[in-house]
């Protein structure tokens, strides 16, 4: 057995920077751009490729019916996003070349370009500067299947696919409200939409080809074809209902375009758990730990086990129990550590609960080589931890424990016998979570990534949204 | 501001004239300043009562004056000084006293008496000056002389030997001593010489020994070093081997991902299913399109044949019976009566099935009928006309389907 056989320890300090900085899925876009391309100089391709530096930069298609208000999210999209925007018009626009020429004679000639000359001017334009640096948003193409086969066969893979939808009755009403801005090109609505300043009002005007009939035409058309689009991105396809205001589709648009999909790379979830008592922390960790065989790290607990057996910290720690004192950070940070960096923690992922109670504490574990990847505050309102917490009750027959309101004691023998732990006094529960709220801020400061569920709602439903947080990448925030 | 005085000790004004032939060396005593008094500048001349104390032309007597009356503070000064650090005969001891003694060569009586002596000269005519002979003062006093005899002083020899023995043993004991003091010299030279060997021996032991000490930290130091870089190599490429470990590990499943995610975008198609969708549905609905609008257009041109034959009826039948009222509806009936006969042998395409029938009579027809009667039909010239471009370019193949309808709709009377 050689060196490179034998079981290594790898450091926890690599799976880490892999995560962070998306090793694989850069490694999964290089490899799909060399199969893509297929370059003869392999190496300076990559090179050439990760100067580019742009796996992240958005691809966005936005397809929809006509009045579905493509346009304006597209261009919200674009100004937000800092990308650059692609329509029929814009690609036919641009200065001369022998491709332009001719899809402006054949556009003003029977009002639409043929598919392959279409595809040709979006991989020129594709490949432009601006588009590689910034990223680009198609604008109602492709339009038809063909488009689609013809850029998936190019290699252009969009990475989200946004598709307005809305009743075609409401569409018909709302296309005859449209009117347009002939300096700036911005789309406006008589009703919906209307421009504030009245010089802008004076020069609307209303486009061609918005009666009834011709919408309904057009309407007929998309319906035809985008039943054969639709399966042709079925991964990073979103369907988004365009019978709200537009704002709400923006936003509902801009979260979905902020995600990112999920990607192959291994990952072991290092999760965070932070919230005030009573939030359930302890029942969603051990749910966690359950389902996915993590470790479940309680601090409290921790220490409490290093006391009971003896150990070199249980020494330190047990006059300060003794006294009724919070332990110091240096202690807790050591034993933390002690147990963070055994073999089964640094495989098998941890859930951590209980532990940074403030800054200094969340900033000391930040300096360790183990940092969660995932943290999660679940907020609950004081008066649902007051009721979960007071009225918990312990029999001190069967040492079982009940809850007067979610797990009431079956005979009325047990009731009268049960009691209250002191420190689920409400004056205690008040105490504790006065502490809490006022770190809670600098907590939420310290890490802006942070997830914050609500979790006043059934134990379940918060750990299927845990989950979802876990298992779906983190969302960029944007440029 | 009175009159102008001017004293000084008499003193011989000195010419400038010279006394003897060949005198070329002027005299000590004679300073060359001095001269005529007609020409001396102190001698004023003219009135004297109207004169300031500062003469114009004599501006500088007073300054010299001044000049001259510090130097002589000066020089006095000088002597002064001299006079002090001149170096005097101490005081005498005590129950001593000082006498002056005359040391010159020649004794000089002094007497209080003023020797006066009378001289009487006369100048000879350009003798040439003697050299000054030499001063020899007269002899004073008497002289006095005394004898010894042999043997009236004292014995030279005999006197002479303690004092000899003295200054001899002097002179030998010096002589030791110094001889002894060198002797001493040699001697601790010598051992300063031993102790120096002593010493460098010494030196150079210490020296090895530092050497040694040297040579043994520094090889402490490589061997530390070596050791620190074996194992820090030895590290380093544990580190590489778990990172290559951990990388494999990492990107295992990067190929299937990487295959899946193209897949998903297209990317890898089959080229059979991408030929029929692109190439042969377009065709096959093409020719549907094609079929059915032959299909609309033989029922067309058969709505069109009925229309004619039912008016060319009617019209027979308006010839035959004209009645005014009955035209409209008789003339319809009677024109379908009419009609029926040479209609008849076409009774069977008025089935239900006259889809099929007209389908194949109009397939089975010759093509200058049809087109005449595509001249005719103003109506399905444009249905026609757009179905050929549609044979033609594939592109807008399917979006025809919609215009069929229209077609039909506005073909239909």
């Amino acid at each position: 057995m050689d060196a490179t056989t034998a079981p290594h320890r790898i450091p926890p300090e690599m799976p880490e920077y892999g995560e962070t900085k998306h090793i694989f899925e850069m490694m999964q876009a290089i490899l799909e751009q060399l199969l893509i391309y297929k370059p003869s100089d392999t190496i300076a391709f990559i090179i050439d490729h990760l100067h580019r530096d742009n796996d992240n930069v958005p691809k966005i298609l936005i397809l929809g019916p006509p009045a579905s208000g493509k346009t304006t999210i597209a261009m919200w999209l674009c100004k937000h996003l800092n990308s650059n925007l692609l329509t029929v018009e814009n690609l036919m626009a641009k200065d001369h070349s022998p491709l332009t020429d001719e899809a402006r004679r054949h556009y003003q000639r029977s009002k639409k370009v043929p598919s392959r000359l279409l595809v040709r001017l979006i991989q020129d334009r594709l490949n432009d500067e601006d588009c590689i640096k910034r990223g680009w948003i198609l604008d109602g193409i492709p339009e038809t299947r063909e488009q689609v086969l013809l850029i998936q066969t190019l290699g252009i893979t969009p990475r989200h696919v946004v598709v307005l939808s809305a009743p075609d009755l409401v569409l018909i009403e709302r296309n005859g409200g449209k009117r347009i801005d002939p300096q700036t090109g911005e789309i406006y609505h008589t009703t919906f939409d209307w421009p504030p300043e009245p010089e802008v009002q004076n020069r609307l005007m209303a486009p061609e080809g918005i009666s009834e009939l011709e919408t309904a035409r057009k309407l007929l058309d998309y319906h035809r074809n985008i039943v054969k689009i639709i399966p042709s991105y079925p991964k990073i396809l979103k369907v988004i209902s365009s019978d709200q205001p537009c704002v709400d589709v923006f936003y509902q648009a801009l979260t979905y375009v902020q995600t990112n999909h999920r990607s192959n790379a291994p990952f072991t979830p290092r999760v965070l758990l932070c919230g005030p008592v009573g939030s359930g922390k302890s029942l969603q960790a051990a749910l966690l730990a359950q389902k996915y065989g993590l470790i479940n790290v309680c601090c409290g607990q921790l220490l409490k086990e290093a006391v009971a057996d003896k150990t070199r910290f249980g020494q330190l720690i047990r006059p300060f129990f003794e006294q009724d004192r919070t332990v110091p950070d240096s202690i807790i940070l050591k034993i933390l550590t002690y147990r963070l960096n055994l073999e089964d923690c640094i495989q098998r992922g941890w859930v951590l609960h209980d532990y940074p109670r403030d800054l200094d504490q969340a900033q000391l574990l930040q300096s360790l080589s183990h940092k969660p990847n995932r943290v999660f505050f679940l907020n609950v309102p004081l008066d649902s931890v007051l009721e979960r917490l007071t009225l918990r009750r312990t029999d001190p027959v069967t040492g079982e424990r009940y809850h007067l309101l979610y797990k009431p004691p079956p005979t009325i023998e047990i009731q009268t016998r049960l009691l209250q732990n002191p420190k689920d006094s409400e004056e205690q529960v008040r105490l504790k979570l006065d502490l809490f709220y006022r770190n809670s801020v600098e907590l939420e400061e310290y890490y802006p990534w942070a997830i914050t569920i609500n979790g006043d709602q059934d134990p379940y439903t918060v750990f299927e949204y845990i989950e979802s947080g876990i298992i779906n990448p983190l969302p960029n925030k944007g440029p | 501001m009175g009159t102008y005085t001017y004293t000084s000790q008499p003193r011989a004004l000195p010419c400038q004239r010279r006394r003897y032939r060949d005198n070329l060396l002027q005299p000590d005593d004679e300073p060359m300043r001095f001269g005529n008094i007609m020409y001396d500048r102190r001698v004023i001349r003219g009135n004297t009562y109207a004169l300031q104390t500062l003469p114009l032309a004599g501006q500088q007597d007073p300054l010299e004056l001044q000049r001259l009356q510090q130097a002589k503070r000066r020089a006095l000064a000088r002597k002064r000084a001299r006079e002090q650090f001149r170096p005097r005969t101490p005081e005498p001891v005590e129950g001593r006293k000082h006498v002056d003694v005359q040391t010159e060569l020649y004794l000089e009586e002094i007497a209080d008496r003023i020797i006066e002596v009378d001289m009487e000269c006369q100048t000879d005519a350009f003798l040439d000056r003697p050299p000054t002979p030499l001063f020899i003062p007269a002899k004073t006093g008497k002289d006095v002389a005394t004898e010894i005899l042999e043997g009236e002083l004292f014995d030279f020899d005999l006197e002479v030997r303690p004092m000899l023995e003295v200054l001899v043993g002097k002179t030998i004991e010096q002589a030791l001593l110094e001889v002894m003091e060198e002797e001493e010299l040699a001697n601790l030279q010598a051992s300063q010489n031993a102790y120096e060997e002593l010493r460098s021996i010494e030196l150079a032991e210490v020296q090895r020994l530092e050497e040694q000490e040297r040579r043994h930290r520094e090889e402490k130091e490589r061997r530390k070093q070596q050791q620190w870089e074996v194992t820090h190599k030895h590290n380093e490429t544990a580190q590489k081997i778990a990172a290559q470990a951990f990388a494999q590990r990492y990107l295992a499943d990067l190929l299937p991902s990487v295959f899946g995610s193209l897949r998903d975008g297209g990317y890898f198609y089959d080229p059979i299913q991408r030929d029929i969708e692109m190439g042969f549905l377009p065709w096959l609905l093409n020719e549907v399109d094609k079929t059915v609008e032959h299909s609309m257009l033989g029922r067309t041109v058969l709505d069109m044949l009925i229309r004619e034959v039912v008016e060319r009826r009617l019209d027979m039948f308006e010839h035959k019976y004209p009645t005014p009222g009955n035209r409209s509806w008789q003339g319809s009936s009677g024109a379908m009566a009419g009609s029926v006969g040479p209609y008849e042998f076409q009774a069977p395409g008025t089935s239900p099935t006259q889809n099929s029938f007209l389908a194949k009579d109009y397939q089975s027809r010759p093509t200058p009928d049809r087109r005449s009667l595509e001249r005719g039909l103003s109506q399905d010239g444009r249905g026609v006309e757009e179905g050929d471009p549609t044979g033609q370019s594939t592109d807008t193949g399917v979006k025809q389907t919609a215009e069929l309808p229209d077609v039909w709709n506005s073909a239909q009377p």
